[in-house]
């Protein structure tokens, strides 16, 4: 996966959360990622704020286990479709 | 490894490791270098406040890319415990205390900070009024006044205890005097104690400003120049203080414990007092002072001429100077001990103040050396006090040092340090 949203996904963990590359894939779950729920949250926020959306949070609770970056980026993405198209207020 | 028969009140507690950052240097080298040549790292600072014209005021900023540094909580960390946990790393790796060389349970970390997560408290406050941004979901952990002790006891494993003290420009001093008394009576073998202080965002500086204790600086092309040398304590010409930020961390042990496990001792903890003036918000008052240092000497067993260098508080306000001028005076007599200020070249680094002036104390200790108070051209003559000033001054036979950290509120704290006597 190496769509802008997933660099920006990346890019935060690395930077911020100082996590190695290696250890950044689409398939790893964000309860895999060695962050507890307060640092969880921590990176939603960072993401959503980096890229200028919010997730409703009806559509994700990132400490449900199993939901990937994969699906993460996904949703910031349908987050960027609505946002462009006047729905949501980004934050 | 428990504590045995040297941990009791009055015995000396010693320190294994020192761990420093600071506009003076981060480590022990560069900041000896700074210390004994008298060389200030004050800068002028202009304010980025929109909307608001204010004049620029000096700062001491220490170097550290704060945002490289890796928590163990994994949590975005505000820079001055950023600082904390560099000080108290390389103080841990300075004693050599690495795991399974303690008992964790009697491990306790004593930190002091004046206004802990201010950079972070500011930051988020900014954002959320000025730029209409949402809270962070770690701005609460990260801006609490106990965030330095949390993350260096998560980092050391600590479970003895992990304690935070807010005594303003005492803090420090009184973090490290309290690590002294609970190895002195064996509630803990080891301590990491020290301060941390990083609160130079415009909002900070602009309050500091508005009380009017920060030096005004020179317009035009002499404002560097009046920065550098903005502090001057114990001057005729003295106008206030430059703020700094810094984090200094001792390894603090019973002296059974650190000789158990081969630990070099640095120089000996031998004395502490606190109290309070009770008398005052802000203003110093010279006899309150004088109780905690003659406290602190009987703490120590020792008597006033056994002090060989004093690093005063030495604010360089016109109050504040002539309070700690007069108890210096009353409690040594006249001329009866060499005094220095190094705010002078480091600034007020409040929280940290008293960890980082222990620090120099006991550099001069360990190199025969009493640190100049920089910027001095005219002592004001109606100080009774043997004023280091200029250069250097070689103290060859120094055995004994004391570090003055008196705080608003009221808060005296005060510090002998020895030479190992064993």
């Amino acid at each position: 996966m190496t769509s802008p949203t997933f660099a920006a996904i990346s890019a935060v963990l690395i930077e911020q959360f100082h996590l190695e590359a290696g250890a950044v894939g689409p398939q790893v779950a964000l309860d895999q990622l060695g962050l507890d729920s307060l640092a969880l949250m921590e990176f939603v926020f960072a993401v959503e704020d980096r890229l200028g959306v919010r997730i409703p949070e009806d559509r994700l609770d990132p400490r449900q286990a199993g939901v990937t970056l994969e699906q993460f980026a996904l949703l910031l993405d349908e987050a960027i479709v609505a946002k462009a198209s006047g729905n949501v207020v980004s934050g | 490894m428990s504590s045995a028969a040297s941990s009791r009140v009055g015995a000396p507690v010693t320190v294994t490791g020192v761990g420093v950052v600071s506009p003076i240097g981060n480590d022990l080298a560069a900041f000896d270098d700074a210390l004994f040549a008298g060389r200030s790292a004050v800068r002028a600072r202009t304010l980025d406040l929109p909307g608001v014209e204010l004049p620029a005021v000096p700062v001491a900023t220490a170097e550290l890319d704060a945002t490289a540094v890796i928590g163990p909580s994994r949590v975005p960390l505000d820079r001055g415990t950023a600082m904390a946990l560099v000080a108290a790393d390389n103080a841990a790796a300075h004693a050599g205390l690495v795991a399974g060389s303690f008992d964790a349970e009697r491990l306790g970390v004593f930190w002091g900070s004046g206004m802990a997560g201010a950079t972070t408290f500011e930051t988020t406050c900014r954002a959320l009024y000025a730029e209409h941004r949402r809270m962070r979901p770690t701005s609460v952990v990260t801006a609490m006044p106990n965030a330095p002790v949390a993350e260096i006891a998560l980092r050391f494993g600590a479970r003895g205890a992990a304690l935070a003290y807010a005594c303003a420009c005492a803090s420090s001093a009184v973090a490290i005097g309290e690590a002294m008394r609970a190895i002195r009576a064996g509630w803990i073998d080891v301590a990491i104690a020290g301060g941390s202080e990083s609160l130079l965002t415009p909002g900070v500086l602009a309050s500091w400003q508005a009380m009017r204790v920060l030096t005004p600086l020179a317009a035009g092309a002499e404002r560097e120049a009046s920065a550098q040398r903005a502090c001057r304590p114990f001057a005729a010409d003295r106008a206030g203080f430059a703020l700094g930020e810094a984090a200094a961390a001792f390894i603090l042990e019973s002296i059974d414990h650190a000789r158990a496990r081969g630990a070099t001792p640095r120089f000996d903890l031998a004395g502490y007092a606190t109290n309070c003036d009770g008398v005052h918000i802000t203003q110093p008052d010279a006899a309150g002072q004088a109780r905690a240092m003659r406290a602190a000497l009987h703490d120590a067993g020792l008597s006033a001429d056994a002090i060989g260098y004093l690093n005063a508080h030495g604010t360089a306000t016109t109050a504040g100077d002539a309070a700690e001028a007069e108890s210096i005076a009353s409690v040594f007599g006249a001329n009866g001990v060499a005094v220095s200020s190094t705010k002078a070249i480091h600034g007020h680094l409040l929280g940290a103040g008293g960890a980082v002036e222990l620090l120099a104390a006991s550099r001069a200790l360990a190199v025969g050396r009493l640190p100049p108070t920089a910027n001095v051209e005219r002592a004001d003559p109606a100080f009774a006090l043997d004023l280091v000033t200029g250069s250097a001054r070689a103290s060859a036979g120094l055995d004994a040092v004391m570090s003055n950290s008196f705080a608003f509120g009221g808060t005296n704290a005060v510090l002998i340090a020895t030479r190992p006597r064993r």
